[in-house]
């Protein structure tokens, strides 16, 4: 009989590194996280061969006294952790004190740091978990880990490891996503001596989107705020008139932890629902932002995945975030470059308008154990009032002093042009509605597009898409409701011989015809006989929006496809084939008409097929054209 | 050319065909007017290619000759003149213009660009009193269609059979219908489908006294007296048969006051959706109890005195189209007849003069 035995500590750890250290990027991702936490203003990182050959960690963080470091490489000795209770309000990045363990069980390993307050630093040596040798060294303050030959003893695992290309890119992958979620950090990845990623430490996600992929890709984001209750939503989403199908970049956060959610990932998609081209997937960076004790993020080893005490308010939260800012004209393409994002304004430090640092990131540190206010505080920021780091708190920045306050970092979503107006208290929704509220003078172009004058520059409004967005939303409210669309008894009913499937079509579709106000008896022998029409408007052609509604409700097209159910079908169809047609000339009380039932729709700036239907032309670009900026 | 006329007499010329003229048009002369001076007159002449009109106005010709001026400079020039003769003359398509101390010289374009008017032969001719014709049109061109899917109910079908003569336009929902006798006008039995922006011209440039000469060709109509003439293109196609839409069946009968009822309606109105104006209507003994409810908007009532004694009924319609038919009423007081609530409705004077008859077709009512 086997008798049970303790493990020795570093057999332990080697179990242990299987489930953290999978791959040189969860090396990567454990030291970086640790150079975060430990208030490093830049960290670097340097790759051999995928790191396959070695992995270099260096910050200018605060270091470790050699007693700590010692303690560090102990399995479960972590500063961040003193007692079980605290898991529950865990806000740092490492905390399960494994991770620099199970890295020197599988490694050779160094660790040289120093803290600036003693003289002397310490290099620590270990191989396969067991230390070599402790030495003074001078160096500055921070902390250097270097991993070579990882798995040397775990043949195998190092023979799981990719190519040294494959290993590579996801280490550069866990680097940004660490960089979306430490804006105030400075990074840079080099590999095999190349240069991958060279962030500087930005003041917005946006600036560091643009650092990250450069800054086309940032210009169609919009900044996102949104609170419900203990949950706040920040971040950017795409305009959905700059989103294309394909894989885009999706990137989830809690308390400035990345994760990943499908469940949450589907919530914004559904917020896209007919504003996006059904195979559209557009790029967003959300960061939630809970009281700690609202989500738990030990339920996997490498954090990939978190659990919400509630759920559905989480992704409802998400869904609502996306959808008030789909709803705003701002998610209405401008014409040249959105205001503030001129190349002039690049590089010159300001964060550009309309932008936010992701919640809890207000000053680019993570407090370890955030004080009991924070969560009084909305769950705001988790590192607000309480955080440590020996930079970056001290500058008072425009995203850090937004961090913690709801009512700035409204604010910080107005246009430079109504905060010059003396508006900047408002919040955005105010704005909205202000500007739809008073019908200003309008102008039909070419007997398609409505011309209109507002505070921040000229509108464009497509008169067909605003009407489907009109007619969409109302067909909607009469499915929802129950109730149906009001049906105009014809003098003349239409009879109309259609083919076979569409006869088919019309029978079991007539009750919901009905609720759209079509009254439509089928008379037998292919033919229907439409005794009433709804009535839109009044250059309505009943017979033809039948026949073509019939038609592709039975042949189906790309937009009656994206719809989720029959109700949306009917609803497209029925936008696209009776709304205002292009061509077709309007009176000023029409347009006006149009102009008001527009603005009052959930998302005034998008029509059904995923194309805007208001294009903005802003003071700033005209003034900018005609040379007066 | 070179002639001499009152201000006034221009003034009046150009008032008259300024209406035809186009707003926009790709072909620039049709923004202009044709001036041509002939014995003692001067014609003046605008078109949009489908309407044509012309008026002859008396003037001092020295030398005869036509030349087109752009109208609406012209008519806004004439329109500030001082009181005073006016001296026109026009050299190639130069055209000046004097009145006391003003002078004006203005840039036209050669008579030969501007459009021929139909040939319509006024030898097959009959004769309307000009008057009669008016009523008929502004009782009924109201009611044609705005919507240009069916081109024909763009139009007002007009009837001219050999002892009456009766005018129809509808939309679809709405018809309205307008008879008179004829008595010894000759006219041929003829179904024309008009435009009734030229019916708004013909009601226009002719005074109620005129006697007008009407004739036709294939596809034109020509209205003329001594001084004007219009033209306009017919529209073409058979007219849906409206007659057997009239129902001969509608059994219960309300009568009101054409005013209250108005007022009544244009009170329910200003609540009614924007879209569809939508009004409920609730005929029980001799009242009528008017409701309307508009989602995110708002709800109103009101109540009127009718003379009715047939079974309750509850009927919607579209504001706007009882109201223009109200507005057209030439009767104190309306009769109104019903079916069922999604059957057609009729409106007519309640006392039978003239024969005149609207109908209505009801909205959906949902609880």
């Amino acid at each position: 009989m086997t008798r049970i035995q303790i493990l020795p500590d570093h057999v332990a750890n080697q179990i242990a590194a299987g489930e953290v250290v999978e791959r040189p990027a969860s090396v990567v991702k454990e030291l970086v996280e640790n150079a975060i936490d430990a208030g490093a203003e830049r960290v670097e990182i340097e790759l051999r061969n995928g790191g396959k050959t070695s992995i270099r960690v260096s910050d200018d963080g605060s270091g470790m006294e050699r007693e700590d470091a010692l303690l560090a490489l102990d399995r479960h000795a972590t500063s961040k952790i003193e007692e079980a209770d605290d898991l529950q309000a865990v806000s740092s990045f490492g905390f399960r004190g494994e991770a620099l363990p199970s890295i020197a069980a599988v490694s050779r390993f160094e660790l040289e740091t120093a803290t600036g307050e003693s003289e002397v630093g310490t290099r620590i040596r270990a191989r396969g978990g067991k230390i070599l040798s402790v030495d003074d060294v001078v160096r500055r303050p921070g902390t250097t880990v270097t991993v070579r030959s990882l798995f040397h003893n775990q043949p195998a695992r190092a023979k799981y490891l990719r190519a040294a290309s494959a290993e590579t890119r996801s280490c550069s992958e866990t680097v940004t996503l660490l960089a979306l979620s430490s804006l105030r950090v400075g990074f840079r990845l080099e590999s095999n001596g190349r240069e991958l990623l060279e962030l500087s430490p930005a003041d917005t996600l946006k600036e560091r989107v643009a650092g990250i992929w450069g800054r086309e890709e940032a210009r169609d984001l919009l900044s996102v705020d949104h609170t419900a209750g203990p949950i706040r939503v920040g971040g950017l989403v795409e305009k959905p008139d700059a989103a294309r199908s394909g894989g885009r970049r999706r990137y989830l956060f809690v308390n400035g932890r990345p994760f990943s959610d499908r469940g949450l990932v589907k919530a914004v998609d559904e917020a896209y629902r007919t504003t996006v081209a059904p195979d559209v997937r557009p790029t967003f960076f959300l960061y939630f932002s809970l009281p700690p004790s609202a989500v738990d993020v030990n339920v996997h080893p490498r954090k990939a995945e978190v659990r919400f005490g509630d759920r559905s308010r989480v992704e409802e939260g998400a869904r609502e975030a996306v959808r008030r800012r789909l709803a705003d004209l701002e998610s209405a393409p401008t014409m040249g470059p959105a205001a503030g994002e001129t190349p002039e304004s690049d590089g010159d430090g300001e964060p550009g308008e309309g932008e936010v640092a992701p919640a809890g990131e207000a000053d680019g540190t993570r407090a370890p154990l955030p004080g009991p206010q924070a969560s009084e505080g909305g769950g705001v920021t988790a590192g607000e009032g309480s955080a440590p780091a020996p930079s970056g708190a001290g500058e008072p920045t425009r995203a850090g002093e937004s961090g913690g306050d709801g009512e700035s970092q409204l604010a910080l979503f107005m246009r430079q042009a109504q905060t010059e107006a003396g508006e900047g208290e408002d919040s955005r929704e105010v704005t909205a509605t202000a500007e739809a509220a008073a019908t200003p003078d309008l102008y039909q172009v070419h007997r398609s597009y409505i011309l209109a004058q507002t505070r921040e520059g000229l509108l464009i409004i497509d008169q067909h898409a605003a009407h489907e967005r009109i007619l969409f939303e109302e067909v909607m409210r009469h499915f929802e409701g129950e109730t149906g669309e009001a049906s105009q008894r014809l003098l003349f009913p239409l009879t109309l011989r259609l083919s076979p499937a569409e006869y088919q079509a019309v029978e079991e579709l007539s009750g919901l015809l009905e609720q759209v106000g079509f009254e439509v008896e089928p008379f037998g022998d292919r033919t229907v006989i439409v005794h009433a029409s709804p009535q839109p408007h009044p250059y309505f052609d009943a017979e033809g929006c039948f026949r073509d509604m019939i038609r592709e409700l039975t042949e189906g097209s790309e937009l009656v496809n994206s719809a989720r159910n029959q109700h949306e079908k009917i609803a497209k169809s029925m936008a696209c084939q009776g709304a205002i047609k292009a061509g077709q000339p309007l009176s000023q009380e029409e347009m006006a008409e149009l102009f008001d039932r527009l603005f009052a729709t959930e998302l005034p700036g998008h029509d059904v097929h995923g194309r805007p239907t208001v294009v903005r032309l802003t003071l700033e670009e005209l003034e900018r054209r005609f040379g007066r900026s | 050319m070179k002639l001499s006329i009152t201000r006034d007499n221009l003034q009046q010329g150009l008032g008259a065909v300024t209406g035809t003229i186009p707003s926009k048009t790709t072909l620039p002369v049709l923004s202009n007017i044709l001036l041509r001076a002939e014995d003692d007159r001067l014609e003046l002449s605008g078109t949009d290619l489908d309407i044509s009109a012309s008026v002859s106005v008396p003037a001092d010709v020295e030398a005869e000759g036509a030349v087109t001026a752009p109208a609406r400079k012209l008519n806004d020039i004439a329109r500030e003149l001082a009181e005073a003769p006016v001296h026109l003359s026009a050299d190639g398509e130069k055209i000046e213009l004097e009145c006391g101390k003003s002078h004006f010289k203005l840039f036209g374009l050669p008579e030969d660009e501007f459009p021929a008017f139909p040939e319509v032969d006024f030898d097959e001719s009959w004769h309307m009193e000009a008057g009669r014709l008016h009523d008929l049109i502004e009782r009924t061109s109201f009611a044609v269609s705005t919507e240009e899917s069916r081109p024909i109910l763009n139009g007002v079908l007009w009837q001219l059979r050999s002892d009456h003569t009766s005018m129809v336009a509808t939309n679809g929902h709405r018809l309205a219908m307008m008879t008179e006798d004829l008595e010894d006008v000759n006219a041929p039995e003829a179904d024309l489908i008009v435009p009734p922006k030229a019916l708004d011209q013909v009601e226009s440039l002719f005074d109620d006294e005129e006697e007008i000469e009407v004739a036709r060709s294939e596809n034109h109509l020509g209205f003329r007296s001594d001084e004007r003439v219009v033209f306009t293109r017919l529209i073409e196609g058979p007219y849906p048969n409206y007659n057997q839409v009239i129902p001969d069946d509608n059994d219960m009968i309300a009568t009101a006051n054409r005013d209250a009822l108005e007022q009544a309606i244009r009170r329910m109105a200003v609540v009614a959706s924007d879209q569809t104006h939508r009004v409920r209507m609730e005929f029980r003994s001799d009242v009528v109890h008017f409701r309307v409810q508009t989602p995110d908007l708002g709800e109103g009532e009101d109540e009127l005195a009718v003379d009715y004694d047939g079974e309750d009924l509850e009927i919607g319609f579209n504001a706007n189209y009882l109201l223009e038919i109200l507005r057209n009423m030439p009767d104190d007081d309306v009769k109104m007849s019903f079916k069922a609530p999604e059957r057609a409705a009729t409106f007519e004077p309640a006392s039978g003069d003239p024969d005149y008859l609207c109908l209505v077709m009801p909205l959906r009512l949902l609880d």
